[in-house]
């Protein structure tokens, strides 16, 4: 190959893609004309370039399969629920402790103490400090358990205070009069399917700031089978509200100086500050799976359900 | 409602799940095409493509705004396919002990063995065929830029930037990738087959 051949070598692709400046296509160009190696080179490169463009079938999957695929892509994120810190602290520290004994076991023989040193007659036993090793990092992981055990189910949602209904109200547009109040029975008792329009339902608006708006959907009571909005709070009960603005939960904490537990443009407020940290937490990400496409829902409340009633401002509470 | 692809990006970062499901609707395909192209299989796509969306919800507040998604993704694409590819070559050679011949190679081979076959007049559809198994029968280095750069459209530069390598590395592959499938495609070049 000539000297001027292997110049141009790294610049045949590039000239090709019509990438080159001006004048490294003009020296390529020149050269071409009088080197017919190069010249073939370039051809052949082109008509590659060209059975790829023409003859490479790209790869398809059927539209069944697209929408199987984003179903079960919306359960798996449904399942990847964030987990508390300490349940993945406790996770590690047992597969790094089952990782140890796994070694110390596969070791064991080779590096037995008794191999280097005299061991004493009365000395502890190998085994014994293996298990007692065991507990040391087993012990984080069931600590976990009693803990999750005693703050169980009875502790976060106790069965005769399982909020027996959901009571939404929402002002579609506070430019307008318009608003609705929903009132679905979850009651497993006295399930109704339908919801059934309760015009007398008031509306909560939750701030008067009028640049933002938040509304609070529902107040779940803790001790009553009551949930529609109500003055008289139980102690203990939440506000679950909808905002519009993703970051207004940080804002409604900072005004309220309560518990407020934040997700996308839901809040779940803690009106007494019983439930609080981890407990709480795990509460709300309960709630937030029940609740999934609850903002869609009320998006698609008909015209004809709607109903006007008083405004009130919780805070006020 | 009919929501731009920055608000969509804009909604997912401030944890609004529903906002994923548009983008999954505008990318799937490129995603699900990136990652047959990589695993060779469709079954393994199907979890590049799973792990690509899941990581793009888990990690969408790293995505710097000034960036373009579509090369976010397509880097989140091409590794989690790669690294797919590696775990799977990995279990291969833990599963089969003896050497085995790569399939790249042996597809190489058995398509440089039939296009040398005198009788091979290939029609359209075996040329589809025999072009596209040229590609695939490339190593998956230069697999990914050929496939990147002609296929996907993207430059020098975005490949570098997916691939984590310089520009000058993609030129390099590109150029090798090139003079490999015309190698492998010259008999029907020679023939006239186009």
């Amino acid at each position: 190959m000539r000297s001027k051949c292997q110049k141009i070598e790294p610049l045949v692709s590039d000239y090709i893609d019509g990438t080159l400046s001006e004048q490294q296509t003009t020296d390529v160009t020149s050269h071409l004309r009088s080197c017919w190696s190069c010249k073939r080179e370039i051809a052949d490169l082109k008509k590659t370039q060209h059975l790829l463009k023409n003859f490479y079938v790209e790869p398809e999957a059927s539209d069944t399969y697209y929408a199987q695929f984003t179903t079960q892509l919306q359960k798996r994120i449904e399942q990847s629920a964030p987990t508390a810190l300490y349940q993945r602290f406790a996770a590690a520290t047992t597969r790094l402790g089952w990782q140890l004994l796994t070694q110390v076991y596969r070791y064991a023989d080779r590096f037995h103490p008794s191999r280097f040193i005299a061991v004493r007659r009365h000395a502890v036993p190998y085994y014994v400090l293996t298990l007692a090793m065991t507990m040391l990092l087993a012990t984080p992981f069931l600590l976990t358990q009693v803990s999750m055990h005693n703050n169980g189910e009875d502790a976060r949602f106790p069965s005769a205070g399982i909020p027996s209904a959901v009571a939404l109200a929402v002002q579609k547009d506070k430019t307008t009069t318009e608003s609705v109040g929903i009132r679905r029975n979850m009651n497993s008792e006295r399930a109704t399917e339908t919801p059934a329009v309760d015009s007398g339902s008031d509306v909560w608006k939750f701030t008067n700031e009028p640049m933002i708006d938040g509304y609070i959907l529902t107040t779940l009571h803790k001790r009553s089978s009551d949930t529609m909005p109500s003055v008289a709070l139980d102690i203990d009960s939440e506000l679950l509200a909808y905002t519009e603005f993703p970051s207004q939960g940080a804002i409604w904490a900072r005004r309220t100086s309560r518990d407020v537990l934040t997700e996308g443009r839901y809040a779940l407020l803690l009106l007494r500050g019983i439930n609080t940290g981890q407990q709480a937490l795990q509460q709300y990400e309960r709630k937030r799976s029940e609740l999934k496409g609850f903002s869609q829902k009320l998006l698609d409340v008909p015209l004809e359900m709607l109903s006007v009633a008083a405004v009130h401002d919780p805070i006020e509470l | 409602m009919d929501r731009t692809e920055a608000l969509l990006i804009a909604d997912l970062c401030e944890g609004d799940e529903t906002a994923l499901a548009p983008l999954v609707e505008r990318y799937k395909r490129m995603v699900y095409r990136l990652a047959v192209q990589i695993t060779k299989n469709h079954a393994d796509a199907d979890d590049v493509m799973q792990e690509t969306f899941i990581k793009v919800y888990r990690s969408i507040h790293t995505f710097r705004r000034d960036a373009a998604f579509e090369t976010w993704l397509y880097r989140i694409a091409v590794n989690e396919a790669l690294n797919f590819v590696r775990r799977r070559d990995r279990r291969r050679e833990c599963t089969l002990e003896t050497t085995v011949e790569t399939e790249y190679e042996a597809t190489a081979r058995h398509y440089a063995q039939l296009a040398n076959d005198p009788h091979t007049q290939a029609e359209k559809s075996e040329l589809r065929q025999y072009v596209t198994e040229a590609v695939n029968s490339l190593s998956l280095k230069h697999r990914m830029v050929v496939i990147l750069h002609e296929f996907e459209g993207l430059t020098h530069a975005e490949i570098a930037s997916i691939l984590n390598c310089s520009e000058g590395t993609v030129r390099s592959r590109l150029h090798y990738a090139r003079k490999k499938l015309r190698t492998l495609l010259k008999p029907y070049m020679d023939a006239g087959a186009i």
